[in-house]
């Protein structure tokens, strides 16, 4: 059975879909371009890196010119202070040389003028007037000095021979260079260690000969506060150096004068460092140089007081100059860490989610493909090429169904068996697969009953039967079938709640429908048939509601009079669909097509080249010499041979003189039609009631005596005729009779 | 269609010339009538220019063979055309007659 065959492939399809879901659920996910992600990512980090490359070369730019404006400011204002104390010293000095030149004259006046420094420059802690030894005779050494400690005025002289101070530096570079000289820096230990510098000028007597060196002892103790105050970062710090490079202020007491920058920088790791350190400091420039110290980089800044030929400067770690920037780096890797994070997160959201729509696309694109095939398949169940008859001139048919989902369930079928056209179209209830697999069942159902049986209305009621045993799922078709006689153009049809068909004769209608049920819905409904008979041209039009109701953005329907309308004219079947087509087409517009188009056009057509023949005769035996000649033009018109010719004439002379002679009918017609190797008449007549094919036959073999002299001709135009059929129908006998045309009936 | 009787010594022949349709055995009857008479002699049916022949025409020489028989008489078919002799063949007369 095919429904049982379709039933199971409907639960095998519906297994299968749900099977695929579950699918679908578990493994979403699983596939995917990674690889695009992490380049994604490796491009994002690249460009933050970039960024926060760019922004701490800024930054740092910024933070090492700020840091070198606080430094140079600072050094400025640490050489003023300096250069404060240095002129007033050079001061205090100068404006009592001309004093002690002036007071050569009286050695012992002498000793006055350091008193004098002392007690009127406050920052002078002591001051000599050392003479140059000899020049006074009597005094070889001299050199009264006055100092200030701890309050207290003390005079004394620095002329003792454990001093020598002909040799010390503070005498001897003065009149070497003949100028104001600063010595180096050095610790006086006369009243507690105190770091000092002395500032010495040459005196000339009257004949220009340098006579002694006046001298003032600064006490240095207020640059180390003046220096140590200074801190422009937490942990910067200052040293000053003089010009041999001795450390005179530093953080680290103990090496205060014990050393210099040069023999640090032998004592310490970073040795290179340090000595270009030693070579900027000593060079009489300002600057900023990078020192590593202990593994560390610190920026120093120097610059140099002329006077006294000192050096200094503010050394700054570079990590605390960077703190904050480093701290700023810091926070900013942990935003752009967090920020990448956030972009992996994000990314693989998307990419999951791209995943499960490229996965659902894929599905999708496979149930479409299989939903193709389906629609493939079932496009194959109906006959799609036409014209389907090529071979046959009496036929112009054309079909055509527009699914408006991919599979339909609307069907038309036609075929043709024993010189009859079945045709037929149906629409079943809902859309979509179940509509069609239901489609599918009906189709083979109407090709297996139909292949058996020629009475629609059995046809029908059969497909009902079947379709009604096993509806479960309470669906329904609307199907109407018809049965043409090809040769006598009689056409029964059975409708089951279809909508009526069009017959267009020389004017347009419905052709009258029984409404009946559909089929699938009673069974055992008793269907009505009903007939009509098509002349040649006379078409019919079979269709689903999807055409008239076809609706367009308005909501209005395309309807039967615009259907009608479009059926006008004389015109090829497929010409015919076209239009249809077209016209709906043109109504709907933009509006999703709502429901399978499905229709067929049929047109009845006169078959032979030669045209059939048909002629009325009058109730009167000398009219079969009008039937002769009516017989010679069809047997010519299929160029039948003589004999051909005359056996022809003869059975129809015989049938047409029973319905003379016997019925009674003031008028009988004879129509032939010509088919390709058939002629078919059909005898006509309004007399009474007599079927020749229930007649008893003439027994031949009989002896001449027992003949009887009727009852020949019957049997004649029965041998002669390869198939006669009788049919009573309002109130006319219709006889129908065909013959054969083969080869040997034929001209040659 | 036309038919030709010549009576000689002991036997009578007919020769039907074109069709014998049923119009044609209507027409033919009196002579046909007329020759019943003569059925106890030997009645040779002409069919050489006999184009043609319908069940009229066989109920002619059937009422012919009839008569015959009843009165000892004979009847003869003879140059009949392949057509005929189909029809014959079709209704059992090619039994029922002599047919040269």
């Amino acid at each position: 059975m095919p429904y049982a065959l379709f039933q199971s492939g409907i639960k095998i399809c519906i297994m299968n879909l749900k099977e695929q879901t579950n699918k679908l659920t578990e493994r979403v996910g699983k596939r995917g371009s990674r690889w695009t992600g992490l380049l994604l990512i490796l491009v994002a980090v690249a460009f933050l890196q970039i960024i926060s490359l760019v922004q701490a070369y800024y930054a740092h730019k910024g933070i090492l010119s700020e840091a070198q404006t606080k430094a140079e400011s600072q050094l400025n204002s640490i050489k003023s202070g300096i250069l404060n104390v240095v002129n007033q010293a050079e001061s205090a000095v100068r404006n009592n040389v001309w004093l002690a030149q002036w007071s050569l004259q009286v050695p012992d006046s002498l000793a006055n003028i350091p008193k004098l420094i002392v007690n009127n420059n406050p920052i002078v802690a002591g001051s000599t007037i050392a003479m140059v030894p000899n020049y006074y005779k009597k005094r070889p050494l001299y050199s009264p000095y006055t100092a200030i400690t701890n309050g207290e005025i003390i005079e004394t002289s620095l002329a003792t021979e454990e001093y020598d101070y002909p040799s010390q530096e503070w005498f001897t570079k003065p009149i070497e260079l003949d100028r104001g000289y600063w010595s180096e820096p050095y610790i006086d230990t006369g009243g507690g260690e105190i770091l000092m510098t002395t500032y010495s000028v040459p005196v000339k007597d009257n004949s220009g000969r340098i006579a002694a060196v006046l001298t003032a002892d600064i006490d240095l103790e207020w640059l180390k506060t003046l220096v140590n105050d200074i801190k422009i970062y937490p942990g910067s710090f200052s040293t000053v150096v003089s010009r041999t490079g001795r450390l005179m202020v530093s953080p680290e007491d103990s090496l205060i004068m014990n050393t210099t920058i040069d023999e640090y920088a032998s004592k310490v790791k970073d040795t290179a460092s340090f000595n270009a350190l030693n070579r900027a400091m000593l060079g009489r420039k300002s600057g900023n140089i990078q020192v590593t110290h202990n593994g560390k980089k610190n920026m120093v800044y120097y610059t140099h007081i002329d006077k006294t030929g000192w050096a200094m400067n503010i050394i700054i770690p570079e990590s605390e100059m960077f703190a904050g920037l480093n701290r700023l780096n810091n926070l900013i890797r942990l935003l752009q860490l967090l920020g990448l994070l956030l972009i992996v997160l994000i990314f693989r959201s998307i990419a999951k989610s791209q995943l499960r729509l490229k996965y659902i696309s894929e599905k999708k694109e496979k149930m479409e493909n299989e939903l193709k095939i389906a629609s493939d398949i079932q496009m194959s169940m109906i006959p799609k090429t036409f014209p389907p008859f090529p071979e046959r001139k009496d036929i112009d048919l054309s079909a055509a169904l527009v699914p408006a989902k991919e599979v339909s369930g609307d069907l038309y079928d036609f075929f043709i068996r024993d010189e009859k056209l079945f045709f037929c179209i149906g629409d079943v209830s809902g859309k979509g697969v179940p509509a069609s697999l239901l489609m599918a069942v009906t189709r083979s159902l109407f090709r297996s009953v139909s292949a058996h049986n020629d009475n629609p209305q059995e046809i029908v009621s059969t497909m009902n039967n079947s379709l009604s045993d096993m509806n479960e799922s309470n669906m329904f078709v609307t199907f109407i079938c018809c049965v043409l006689d090809l040769k006598s153009g009689k056409m029964q049809y059975c409708n089951a709640g279809h909508n009526a068909p069009l017959i267009l004769t020389d004017k347009m209608s419905e052709l009258p429908v029984n409404p009946n049920l559909p089929l699938g819905v009673l069974r055992y409904w008793e269907y009505t048939v009903q007939d009509v008979t098509l002349h040649y041209d006379d078409a019919i039009f079979l269709y689903t509601d999807g055409i008239t109701e076809a609706e367009n953005p308005n909501h209005e329907l395309f309807g039967i009079e615009r259907l009608k309308h479009t059926l006008s004219g004389r015109k090829a079947a497929q010409a015919h669909l076209d239009n249809v087509k077209r016209a709906v087409a043109g109504f709907v517009k933009e509006a999703p097509q709502s429901d399978d188009l499905t229709m067929l056009f049929f047109h009845y057509l006169n078959d032979s080249i030669q045209g059939s023949r048909e002629i009325t005769l009058e109730n009167n035996i000398n009219e079969i010499h009008k039937l002769e000649k009516f017989i010679s033009k069809v047997a010519d018109d299929a160029q039948l041979t003589e004999s051909a010719k005359s056996c022809l004439n003869l059975a129809m002379e015989e049938a047409v003189t029973n319905a003379i002679l016997y019925s009674g009918s003031p008028t009988v017609e004879v129509t032939a039609r010509t088919g390709n190797d058939d002629i078919t008449f059909t005898i006509t007549d309004s007399g009474k009631p007599f079927d020749p094919t229930a007649a008893p036959d003439v027994d031949i073999n009989k002896d001449a005596l027992e003949r009887p002299i009727g009852g020949l001709g019957i049997h004649l135009y029965m041998k002669i005729m390869d198939s006669v059929t009788y049919e009573r129908r309002d109130n006319r006998n219709i006889l129908t009779l065909t013959k054969k045309i083969d080869k040997n009936s034929i001209q040659k | 269609m036309k038919t030709k009787v010549t009576k000689e010594e002991g036997k009578i022949t007919i020769a039907f010339i074109g069709r014998l349709d049923t119009p044609a055995a209507q027409e033919a009857n009196p002579v046909i009538n007329e020759l019943m008479e003569d059925a106890d002699k030997t009645i040779i049916i002409e069919c050489k220019d006999m184009e043609y022949i319908s069940s009229s025409g066989l109920r002619i020489f059937l009422t012919l063979r009839k008569a015959a028989e009843e009165k000892k008489g004979k009847v003869i078919i003879q140059n009949i055309n392949d057509d005929i002799r189909s029809v014959f063949m079709m209704t059992g007369f090619l039994n029922l007659f002599e047919i040269r």
